[in-house]
Formats: structure tokens, C-alpha cells, sequence
């Protein structure tokens, strides 16, 4: 693998959405511990009614597919997930516009500009214990792996980065979400969101036979 | 737990129907938002729009009537509504006098909003939004998303919705808002765990002879567990938590609400009252409005709030001006 096609993307997003709806009751679990226990229904009645709407979707190129889908989740995804799911699917539109394939260094540049669009949107930054911290580190070793090109490489040191980021994040306090206002109370919880961004990835690595071993118990738990 | 349900998943709109079904006169229902407006939106009065997550009723959308929202939109229980909803919302109750959003402060409900207003902003609508934040269970810092909105939410609209209806302009509406914000407290106490209908089960665990002192009404931690006391105890903690945070002093005129949180059955709400007002007394307060009963709950959560609001005669009559809404006793 070396470039990354339109028809991987749908592949990858058909993969979400069976992860996202197969841990709906188990993320809104994760989100309970800390959070108010919506997360998991949030997002998925978003990947339910993309899944629904699946054939209806603009096709033409990754950027008016994402963009299509970002409409989907302002319109069907409640609770802080639909602006954040939804702002991000909008600003990974912009450099894919027109776009049937791309290279990784074009998939690290999508992800940087999703990354920014949600910081905008929530004012979350690094270190505040949301999905931005498994998103983060899933950046940087796409980009480490950019100029090789070697795409399932990249996207198993991004799914052990994202894995990471669940334990890594565990003893954190929560700075933005429902999660903050408990304080201290949100240490020693997974955040929902990054185990959800690191479960995605281990079943993206299992549908394109990528070998993957998180440790994280809560994404061993959640991986198809 | 049983519950009267059909499809979890259609919990939200199967209640809101009968909301409309019972009001015909008063509300219109648009499912494909999960919106209520009032049936007689006024030209020339200001608008007041709120929508939040659904499990806290009467609030947001029994709420809508004259002198109150002029329209309303439900997300799923507990989570703010779809960015299109709100945006519909905002359009539905569109006034040549401008629209208020008024919404409790969670960081969904700001995300959603933020966006639904600037795209109707981008319309040439004129919405401008209202942050209310009374509970002061939770700290306040620049590091979270600041405290959050609960009872006091009941004050706020009231206030705002009958300045509207006799003529307000934007600006003098957004005034009371922050007044009445600035000067209302509340604080709660869960007994139980709600349990959301799409997830079935509840959503902490707390021992039978335990309490969570400082709920959130989405069932978030407060400030600690602890053994459950007597009722008047418990009322002790919960008022003098609200009194002094303002605070509230010798000769203040105020308005005292006990809220119920869905499962608590008035009588313990108007127990819990006669320990309130015996402390306002003791504080020297005088209690000039009182309001016992659910304005806003968290499903079937045993457990209860307390509000107090600071009068004054602007405030007061706004209180005592009439509304129509669907939660009503007559």
C-alpha cells in the first residue's frame, strides 16, 4: 500500500461504523464512569444513520464524501459528539476536495486539519483527557511515516499510539466535556473518546490485515 | 426497573407527541427537529428559545407557552440536539425583535448552539445566547467549562419570557437574563441513579444508605458521597451551600425552590421545604415567592435541588406575570 484510495476510506468508514455500533452500550458505559453516559448512543445513531444513507452518499470524490457525512452527524448526533464528529468530518473535507486518492503526507495533512477544526469548536487542547489525545499521537505517526509511504505501517504505529493513549491518559484530569466538572473524579477513568479512536483503529488494522496487539483493557475488550 | 416504553430509541419523540396532543390550542410539534413552538408566535416580541437534552421535563419543552419559550427542540435523553435542530429552532422562532437563546451550560449544548447560531447568524437573523449556570456544586475555573445550569433555569426563563411578552426590546431582555443568572443558586442531592431509557440501566451505582451530595442533573458526581442523614440535615447541607455562595444576607428578598428530581414524592419535597424556610428565616431572609415541585428533573432520580433567587421589584413582577405552559396542576 502506498496511496490511499476512495475506496479504502469507505471501507475504513463502513469499519467504523460497525465498531461504533457494536460499542454503543459499552462506550456509553466507559463515558458513564466520569461523563453522563451518552457517548456510545450519541455516536452511534450518527454511524446508524450514515449506514442508512450509505448509498445515497455523494461519492465523487473523499472531500464531498466527507463532507456529506459531516452534514449526517449535525443533523443526527446529539450531545457534544455531533459538533465535534461533525466539525471534524467538515474540516477533513477541505484538503480532500476533488480528491479519489491521497497520499499518506495528504492523510496526515486531513487529520491536521480535522485536529484544528475540533480544538476550534470545543476549545480542547493536548493533555485535556478527550479524544484530541489519541488523535494527537495518531498524527504524528502518520507523519512519521509519510515520505516512506508505507501505509500499513503507519497505521499500525497509529493504532499502538492511539492504544497508548488510553493508559497514558487514564490518571489525567478531564479540563473540557461533562467530565470536567467532577474534578478530581475523572482520574484513574478512561476517556471514552480515546478508547473509541483506539478501538477504530485496531478494527481498521484487522479489516486491511494489519497485525495489531493493543494492550489498553478496555480497547482488548472493544476490538471485533 | 419497567418503564412505559415503546422503541427506546423513539422515547424522545413519543412523549413529545403526547406534550402536543394534550396542548392543541397552545404548541406545535415539528418531529423531523424535535421542536415545539408556540402556536401564536408574536411579531414584534422577542423570542425566547431553549433546547437541551431530554430527562430533565418539565424543562426544556413543557416549558413553551406565552409567557415563557417561545419554542423549544429535545435532543436523546441527556445529550444536546442535533446542530440542524437547533438551527431550525432558531428559524421557527425567528422575531423582527431578535431571538435569546437560552441554554444551560454544558459543553455540548455550547458546541451545538455555537454553530446553529453562527449559521443563523450568517442568515441575517439577529440570536444572540444566554449562558445560565446556578449550580454551585461544581467548581468554576478556567479550566472547565465553567459550572452548570439546573433549577435556576426555571427563573431565568420565566423572567425573560414575560419581559418579552409585554414588550421588551433584545437588549432589556439579555439584561434580566444575566440579573436573574447572577443572582440565582442552586444545589442538589441524588438518592438514586436515573436510568435512561435507551440504556436501560442505571447510570451510577450508589449503596442504599448512601447519597451523592452536589448531583448533576445528568447523574454527574458532585462534590462527595457520603452516608445519607435525616431530611432536615441534608436540607442543612444543601442550603447553606446555596446561601453562602452568593451570598445571600440578612434582609435579602429572595424566592426559595425545592425541585424535585423525578422519583422523590412531594410530600418529602415539602418536608424538605419547611426545614428551607425555617433556615431563610434564621438567615434573616425574607422568602417572598416559593415554588415546590419538578421543574427540573433527572428522570425518575430520587433526590431533590435547592434554589434560591435574590428579588427585586423588577424580578418579582416578572415572576407573578402569567404563562401558560404544559406542565401545569389546573
Amino acid at each position: 500500500m502506498s496511496v490511499i484510495t476512495q475506496e479504502m476510506i469507505e471501507k475504513a468508514l463502513q469499519t467504523t461504523a460497525d465498531t461504533v455500533i457494536r460499542n454503543e452500550h459499552y462506550f456509553s458505559d466507559l463515558d458513564g464512569l466520569a461523563g453522563d453516559g451518552d457517548f456510545g448512543t450519541s455516536l452511534a445513531s450518527g454511524f446508524k444513520a450514515m449506514n442508512r444513507e450509505w448509498d445515497e452518499i455523494d461519492k465523487s470524490s473523499i472531500g464531498a464524501m466527507m463532507l456529506k457525512i459531516s452534514m449526517i452527524c449535525s443533523k443526527h448526533v446529539g450531545g457534544s459528539s455531533g459538533p465535534i464528529w461533525g466539525t471534524g468530518f467538515m474540516k477533513a473535507a477541505m484538503p480532500t476536495r476533488g480528491k479519489t486518492e491521497i497520499t499518506l503526507a495528504e492523510a496526515a495533512e486531513l487529520l491536521q486539519s480535522a485536529i484544528d477544526g475540533i480544538m476550534a469548536r470545543g476549545g480542547a487542547k493536548r493533555g485535556d483527557k478527550t479524544l484530541l489525545d489519541a488523535l494527537f499521537p495518531v498524527h504524528e505517526a502518520m507523519s512519521e511515516h509519510a515520505e516512506a509511504g508505507d501505509t500499513a505501517a503507519a497505521l499500525k504505529d497509529a493504532a499502538t499510539a492511539a492504544d497508548a493513549a488510553v493508559d497514558e491518559t487514564r490518571a489525567l484530569r478531564a479540563g473540557r466535556g461533562r467530565a470536567s466538572q467532577v474534578g478530581e473524579r475523572s482520574t484513574n477513568t478512561p476517556d471514552p473518546g480515546i478508547v473509541a479512536i483506539a478501538t477504530i483503529l485496531q478494527d481498521w488494522c484487522k479489516a486491511f490485515g494489519v497485525e495489531s496487539h493493543p494492550t489498553a483493557e478496555e480497547v482488548k475488550k472493544a476490538i471485533a | 426497573m419497567k418503564k412505559f416504553v415503546n422503541n427506546p430509541d423513539n422515547f424522545v419523540p413519543d412523549f413529545m407527541a403526547g406534550v402536543a396532543a394534550a396542548n392543541p390550542d397552545l404548541l406545535e410539534y415539528v418531529p423531523e427537529f424535535q421542536m415545539m413552538t408556540r402556536k401564536d408566535i408574536g411579531s414584534g416580541k422577542v423570542s425566547i428559545v431553549q433546547g437541551s437534552g431530554s430527562g430533565h421535563e418539565p424543562a426544556h419543552v413543557m416549558a413553551v407557552g406565552p409567557g415563557m419559550l417561545t419554542g423549544a427542540c429535545q435532543g436523546p435523553v441527556f445529550a444536546a440536539p442535533p446542530v440542524d435542530a437547533c438551527y431550525e429552532t432558531i428559524k421557527a422562532c425567528n422575531s423582527d425583535a431578535g431571538v435569546l437563546v437560552l441554554v444551560n451550560n454544558y459543553q455540548g449544548d455550547r458546541m451545538a448552539w455555537d454553530m446553529a447560531t453562527e449559521m443563523a447568524q450568517a442568515e441575517g437573523i439577529n440570536v444572540r445566547q444566554f449562558w445560565i449556570n446556578d449550580d454551585v456544586a461544581v467548581e468554576d475555573s478556567l479550566y472547565t467549562v465553567g459550572r452548570r445550569g439546573v433549577a435556576g433555569n426555571f427563573f431565568v426563563i420565566k423572567c425573560c419570557g414575560a419581559a418579552a411578552e409585554q414588550g421588551a426590546n433584545l437588549d432589556e431582555v439579555e439584561a434580566i437574563a444575566e440579573k436573574v443568572n447572577k443572582n440565582v443558586r442552586t444545589m442538589g442531592v441524588a438518592l438514586t441513579s436515573c436510568i435512561p431509557p435507551a440504556k436501560g440501566t442505571p447510570i451510577f451505582d450508589i449503596g442504599d444508605d448512601e447519597m451523592e451530595v452536589g448531583v448533576g442533573i445528568h447523574g454527574e458526581p458532585g462534590r462527595r458521597r457520603e452516608k445519607i442523614k435525616s431530611g432536615n440535615e441534608i436540607v442543612d447541607e444543601l442550603f447553606e451551600a446555596v446561601r453562602s455562595d452568593l451570598p445571600f444576607e440578612k434582609g435579602d428578598r429572595v424566592a426559595l425552590m425545592v425541585n424535585g428530581l423525578g422519583g422523590t414524592p412531594i410530600t418529602e419535597l415539602y418536608l424538605m421545604y419547611a426545614r428551607a424556610a425555617e433556615l431563610a428565616e434564621k438567615a434573616g431572609l425574607t422568602v417572598a415567592r416559593n415554588y415546590v415541585g419538578e421543574y427540573c428533573t433527572s428522570l425518575e432520580m430520587a433526590g431533590a435541588s435547592i434554589t434560591m433567587l435574590e428579588l427585586d421589584d423588577q424580578l418579582e413582577k416578572l415572576l407573578d406575570a402569567p404563562a401558560k405552559v404544559a406542565a401545569r396542576i389546573f
